[in-house]
This record gives C-alpha cells, structure tokens and sequence, in this order.
C-alpha cells in the first residue's frame, strides 16, 4: 500500500517525496526520465552570491536523501491518465495502474516552440534540449551555433554552453509573427530583459537598466541600438535582427536573418546569412498541466505565472482531495523554489494524512515563510511579476475554496 | 510571407502554417475545431510542440478571443501508450 504517489523526479518532486516520507508516509516517485533529477540536472550557474549552483549536484543530494527515507523511485516510467476513485487515485502508467489517497503532480514545464521555416531540420534544437545535450548527456551540440530568442532562459542556458566550451556566435530574434509573438518584437524584448536585469546573468544588461528605466530611453534605446549588438558573456545579442529561415540541405547550415526597426518590422534589402551548425530556439517555458487537466482539476489563467496554471493554495492543496501540486506546475520559477515548493506540499500531504503530531502545522507555516524568502533572494527569475501572479491565485483560492460550500464555478481542461 | 505558409507547425501530422491559417479563416473556429479539421495536435507528441502555436493562430485570425478562453482539451492518454499497456498486458 503506498502513501503518496508523486509524479515527477525534479527538485519539487523529490523534496516533496522526502518531506511525506520523512514524517512516516509511503511514498513511490515516478519519473518519465532515464534518471531522477528534472531539469535540476541540467543547471549549472552563479549566485548573485557568488556561490554556484550545481545541478546535478543537487539533484544527487536529494536522490540519496529520498533513498535514505525509503523513497521508492521509479525512472523511465510513464503516466498517462490520473482519475480518481472513491477515495483513491489512480495514476496510470507505462508499468500499470498504481493507487494512493494521496498525489503529488510535480511535472515541471515544458518549452514554448517558434517554429519558423527550416526549424525541421536536423540541427535545430530547443534551448533546452541543447541544455540536456551538454550537462545531462555531454554531447556537443555543434561547434558555432546561433540562438533566436532573448530571455533569462536562454541567458542562462547560454552561459552553460559557454562553461562547457561550446561556442555560441549572436543571438537574434525570431521575425515578428503571430508565432512569434512579443519575442519578436525589440522593445517589448528589451522591456522584458530590463524588467529582469538585476537578475540576468549579464552585467552590460544590468548597467544598461540604469540609463533606459523609462520609455523615452527605452525607445532611443532601442533606435540607437548598436548594429553589432551588445554582448552578453561576450556573445553578440541583435535584438535588431530578426530570423528569416533556417538553412541548409542536409542540415543547419546557417541562419537567413534580416534588419528590423524597433518594432520588429523587417528592413527590406538587409538580409545577411550567418553560418552556423546548431540553431537552439528559445521561446520560453510554460507549466506542464496535462495530467492536472485530466484529473478535473480547475484551473486558472495567470499570464504573470506563465498561463493556465492548476488552481492551488498557499499550501499547495487543489480543490481536488487529495491531490497536491508543486514545482513549475505551478508557476514558472527557479529549482531553488520548485523544492521549497516541494517541501510545502510534503507538509500539507502530511498534515491532511493526520501525520506529524501537532508540530506540523508550524512546519508547514515555516516552508510557506521560506518560499517567500527565496524569491527575494532569487538569483534567475524567469517572469518578472511573479509575486503578483502568486497573489491572484492565492486570492482566487481564498474566494472560491476558503469558504466550505466550494463552489465549482471555475473553467475546467480535463 | 510566403516562405511562412510552408513552415510545419505540426511536425507529428506535416501541418504548415499555411493550412492552419486558411482553415482558421474559412471556419472561423475554435482550437478544438481547427485541430479536427487539420489534424494538428493528434499525431504522437499528443500535440505537446504544436499546441502553442495553434492557440496562437487562433487568437491572431479571431479577434475577439485571448489566451484565457481557450480551454484547449486534454484527453488521456497524455503520453503515447500501447494498447497492451491500456489494456494492462505488461507481459
């Protein structure tokens, strides 16, 4: 008989798993990866402390953590379809059917694509998949690449590549397109980057945002943006270049770009191959909700959060019993706050299971406290108004759930 | 522009941007009824790459609709799956 069923190996998963397991539940994590970690395997960066954060590193701490508290963990497993039934759900997967009173959704996010011709062809990757290639698998993903898309994720995936001697030549934008969206359009670019500046791993970004806080500067800022880019870590930034087209026969071969104005609009007759043999698209991560949307779970539009995220409370509870959240699910933020997420959930698990004795309810009010904490001192900080994000679903939460009559007026995925 | 009409949004299904557009403006539909009509969204990934930039479509050929009305549906199974695993034949 198993506890908790927690899906998803990442730094929320797993903090959540030792949490439950640690205050006396049974607790199986599954994980759809090769190995238990997340993305969490895939960092590596600079605190504004100076200190680094090692991923992998991280991720072993908590895999022996999890081990030493019983964890069962179970990678390269699938989940399908989550329903419940009567008082247990059932969480179908690539080994079967398993059943607990208890869940933990902790699936992470998935990457927004800019699909953008010639993005087929072999040598064009997600950021992310290039992040997976160099510091979970170290392959070398080519020898001069080019990335399209500006934001933190690709700052911050940019300077892994870099760590790991791989050489990125310029990072442009995609062209402006209803594909695109804002990416594709310099000055919201350049809003976006500066709102998240204090942050970003570039200190020309960051002595930039003293000069350009306004929108007078922010547009002359962008009409006299150099030519040539400023460089972030020493690679090229072109936020007056837009990709047209990969190309190539067999494969990347080089990237079609073209002059914009400051609002993206091509420049007719500046059109300029760059060579390259990778090309990493870059468009930003959104939560991963699928299985909460087919459990029935409510969910909310929160843009500052990252879009439809499963409707939740401060202590990580969904309106469904029994079923809990945590990590990127919930919002878009850094590994740091993903496990102080999975910690919270791991407390409300054992609270609601009558676990704990009377200490846990300060328990859970102190991983709450430390969340907060955290996100002061984040170090990346992929949407910049993510507190106010925060702060709309727990007020949704306190308007729809806080009273016990639950009433069930939200808009349902699943 | 028209480079663009050739690029494959749905890589699972060889759906181009092209198709999906003239569909959305002939019908005029929601996202459900351009992945029904196109097939975008229905091959192997279960629509996890395409599914953005469809919602995105939709949003940019419809005028009056945002992000927050697209209550594009999830359906298990979420992940690809045998029918022996469905049918819970692990052996």
């Amino acid at each position: 008989m198993i506890d908790v069923i927690v899906i998803g190996a990442g730094p929320a998963g797993l903090a959540g798993a030792i949490t439950c397991a640690s205050s006396g539940l049974k607790v199986m994590v599954i994980d759809e990866f090769i190995k238990p970690g997340g993305r969490l395997i895939g960092q590596l960066h600079q605190e504004l402390s100076g200190e680094w954060w090692n991923g992998i590193k991280e991720s072993e701490r908590l895999h022996q953590e999890a081990l030493k508290q019983s964890v069962d963990i179970r990678s390269g497993v699938s989940v399908y379809n989550l329903e419940k039934d009567d008082d247990l759900w059932n969480v179908h997967t690539s080994i079967g059917t398993l059943t607990a009173p208890f869940v933990l959704a902790a699936t992470g996010a998935a990457e927004y694509p800019i699909p953008l011709p010639g993005w087929t062809l072999p040598g064009v990757m997600s950021i992310g998949a290039a992040q997976v290639m160099t510091n979970v698998h170290r392959v070398q993903v080519g020898k001069k690449g080019i990335i399209i898309g500006a934001n933190i994720l690709a700052f911050a995936i940019l300077n892994e590549l870099q760590l790991a001697g791989i050489h990125v030549n310029r990072i442009v934008l995609p062209e402006k397109s209803p594909l695109s969206g804002k990416a594709g359009e310099p000055e919201e670019v350049m809003k976006s980057l500066l709102n998240a500046a204090h942050l970003a791993p570039s200190p020309l970004l960051r002595m930039g945002s003293r000069f350009m806080k306004n929108d007078w500067f922010r547009k002359t800022g962008m009409r006299f943006f150099p030519k040539s880019g400023v460089k972030v870590n020493g690679t090229p930034l072109l936020l007056r270049k837009a990709a047209l087209e990969v190309i190539g026969t067999e494969q990347v071969e080089g990237v079609r770009v073209a002059d914009t104005d400051a609002n993206g609009n091509i420049i007719p007759g500046t059109e300029t191959v760059y060579e390259a043999d990778f090309v990493c698209i870059a468009g930003g991560l959104y939560p991963l909700a699928e299985l909460a949307a087919v459990s029935g779970c409510p969910f909310q539009y929160i843009p500052e959060l990252g879009g439809h995220v499963p409707h939740h409370s401060e202590t990580m509870e969904t309106p469904l019993e029994g079923l809990f959240v945590a990590g990127n699910i919930t919002g878009i933020e850094s590994g740091k706050i993903a496990m102080a997420q999975g910690t919270i959930a791991g407390y409300s698990i054992a609270k609601h299971a009558g676990k704990g004795g009377t200490a846990i309810v300060e328990q859970l009010n102190q991983s709450v406290k430390n969340v907060h904490l955290l996100r002061k001192q984040a170090a990346i900080q992929f949407y910049p108004d993510i507190e106010s994000g925060r702060r709309k679903m727990y007020d949704l939460w306190e308007q729809l759930y806080a009273n016990p009559a639950r009433l069930h007026t939200e808009e349902k995925l699943g | 522009m028209n480079s663009n009409e050739a690029i494959v949004v749905c890589r699972c299904e060889e759906v181009t941007y092209g198709q999906l557009r003239t569909t959305a403006e002939e019908y005029q539909c929601t996202a459900r009824e351009l992945k029904l009509r196109t097939r975008a969204g229905m091959g192997f990934c279960g629509g996890r790459t395409c599914r953005i930039p469809l919602d995105r479509i939709i949003i940019d050929v419809l005028s009056n609709v945002s992000r927050s009305d697209i209550p594009l549906k999830y359906q298990p199974p979420v992940r690809p799956v045998s029918f022996g695993t469905v049918g819970e034949k692990n052996d």
